[in-house]
């Protein structure tokens, strides 16, 4: 999928990415791109990169690539989605424990849109936090249990 | 002489009881205290031929009624604990003979209708009528108990044994997960214990991306995600314990490029864009997150030190004539 998204595929690359990006929800997918679950998520960043444009910049990152973030946002699942505002992580209140990043794939492209609203519309607002509008019947749960935590 | 108290009028009589009976109001008064009570006792006797045998109820059948003859508060239903006779009470006290002797009496005193009389009393063939028709109906009771028990019994077999076959289905394994050719395997579906040989694996994937048996998924249906690793470092901290993010942190291949002198076409419409921003609201997230600012180990606001004595500028002065005269005292600080 990353000639439908653009890629980003070094530490530096994304530091100038977080850094630069502004007053749009900044989308990070950590992935591999051969990754089933990662092509599904993929395909619905893709379809609705254009509708969002106004209100988010997507963009896919190796996950091996750059082991710095990996280990920063404790990525252990691959896909994780995480979403910035301005250089700020904006957390998501997902009804689970992880508040920090998606894990896995969305249901629809919907959830997906009606997610980065509500993100840009909080983080105008001056949230750093928000609650995912997302019916909870269709967020994957996994386990995931940060070691000392 | 005492005078004569009505009970039926509840007030004291002075003339004499002989006239009073003959009373407009005495009799008016006897004859709605008879037909309130005859009613009562009228769906009393409905039961004598048909007793009915039903559930104790503490609210419903703890009644009591009043027996204007004996002028005593009587239970209505009689009961168990368990089960409870509709107006079992009632019939067995109107059967006993201090009743009919207080109705002769009352009959007498207050000069009613002598045909009512046998109304309110209770022969001894009618008490054994009601007494086997009771028989019967506590049989019939206990059938429907039997059948209603057995009913219930039969519903909750029946959702068990339709839980278990739910369970069973659940259980059962799918069909195997095609793939594993992109190095990328999804342990999911193979049953916790299971040792992963390297021979397993078609393709040339690290070890460490096969996944750990442990990892439990909570959501039914979804698909497996591909575990990737703890990633557990003890030296730096990460998101959930608040450490210095990544895009915070210097690069170690940072060259500086030497700008050009002047405005550029970038920095123009960079400025521009600026301008535009400032329509936005002012408090939203970041707002003025300078996002061209070079962060350093330095990115910490230093405010001195400690301040023991003396004036506040002087601590400062003397604290900022240090850190300028060292230079690098910040750096010998920090940990190799």
């Amino acid at each position: 999928m990353s000639f439908l998204l653009p890629k980003l595929s070094s530490k530096r690359a994304v530091d100038h990415v977080i850094k630069t990006t502004a007053e749009v929800v900044l989308v990070l997918r950590f992935g591999r791109d051969e990754d089933s679950v990662c092509l599904q998520l993929d395909d619905i960043l893709a379809k609705t990169s254009h509708d969002l444009s106004k209100m988010a910049a997507i963009y896919l990152v190796d996950v091996d690539e750059v082991p710095v973030y990996r280990q920063y946002f404790d990525i252990t699942y691959i896909p994780s989605t995480v979403f910035f505002f301005n250089g700020q992580h904006m957390k998501v209140d997902y009804g689970s424990p992880d508040h920090t990043k998606f894990v896995g794939s969305f249901k629809t492209k919907q959830d997906f849109i009606d997610l980065i609203e509500v993100i840009y519309r909080g983080a105008m607002r001056g949230k750093l936090i928000v609650r995912s509008p997302i019916d909870p019947k269709n967020i994957p749960k996994y386990d995931l249990l940060y070691k000392g935590v | 002489m005492a005078p004569y108290e009505c009970s039926v009028c509840r007030r004291t009589v002075f003339s004499s009881r002989k006239k009073h009976v003959y009373e407009k109001g005495h009799r008016q008064r006897l004859e709605s205290v008879l037909g309130a009570f005859g009613e009562k006792v009228a769906a009393a006797r409905k039961m004598i031929k048909a007793a009915s045998v039903v559930k104790f109820d503490p609210r419903e059948h703890e009644q009591k009624f009043w027996c204007h003859c004996c002028q005593e508060e009587v239970q209505r239903h009689t009961s168990d604990g368990n089960v409870a006779v509709v107006f079992g009470g009632m019939l067995a006290h109107l059967y006993r003979p201090e009743h009919s002797k207080a109705v002769d009496k009352y009959w007498w005193a207050h000069h009613a209708e002598a045909k009512l009389k046998a109304r309110f009393v209770i022969t001894q063939d009618e008490y054994e009528r009601f007494k086997s028709s009771v028989t019967k109906a506590l049989e019939n009771y206990e059938e429907t108990e039997d059948a209603l028990i057995k009913q219930v019994a039969g519903q909750i077999r029946e959702a068990e044994q339709s839980r278990m076959e739910m369970l069973r289905t659940i259980l059962e394994p799918g069909a195997p997960p095609a793939g594993g050719d992109d190095g990328v395997r999804s342990s999911s579906q193979q049953p916790p214990g299971r040792i992963i040989s390297p021979a397993d694996s078609e393709g040339p994937g690290p070890s460490n991306r096969q996944t750990l048996p442990h990892e439990a998924f909570v959501m039914a249906g979804a698909p497996p995600l591909t575990f990737i690793g703890q990633q557990v470092a003890s030296d730096k901290g990460n998101v959930h314990t608040g450490a210095l993010p990544p895009w915070m942190s210097p690069d170690e291949d940072d060259a500086g490029d030497p700008q050009d002198i002047g405005p550029s076409i970038e920095d123009f419409l960079k400025h521009k864009e600026k301008m535009a921003l400032k329509k936005l609201p002012p408090n939203r997230v970041g707002a003025n997150f300078d996002h061209s600012a070079p962060t350093d180990e330095g990115w910490l606001p230093s405010f001195g030190r400690v301040w023991n004595s003396g004036r506040r500028w002087q601590s400062r002065h003397q604290y900022k004539k240090e850190a300028g005269t060292k230079g690098g005292k910040r750096k010998r600080m920090e940990p190799p």
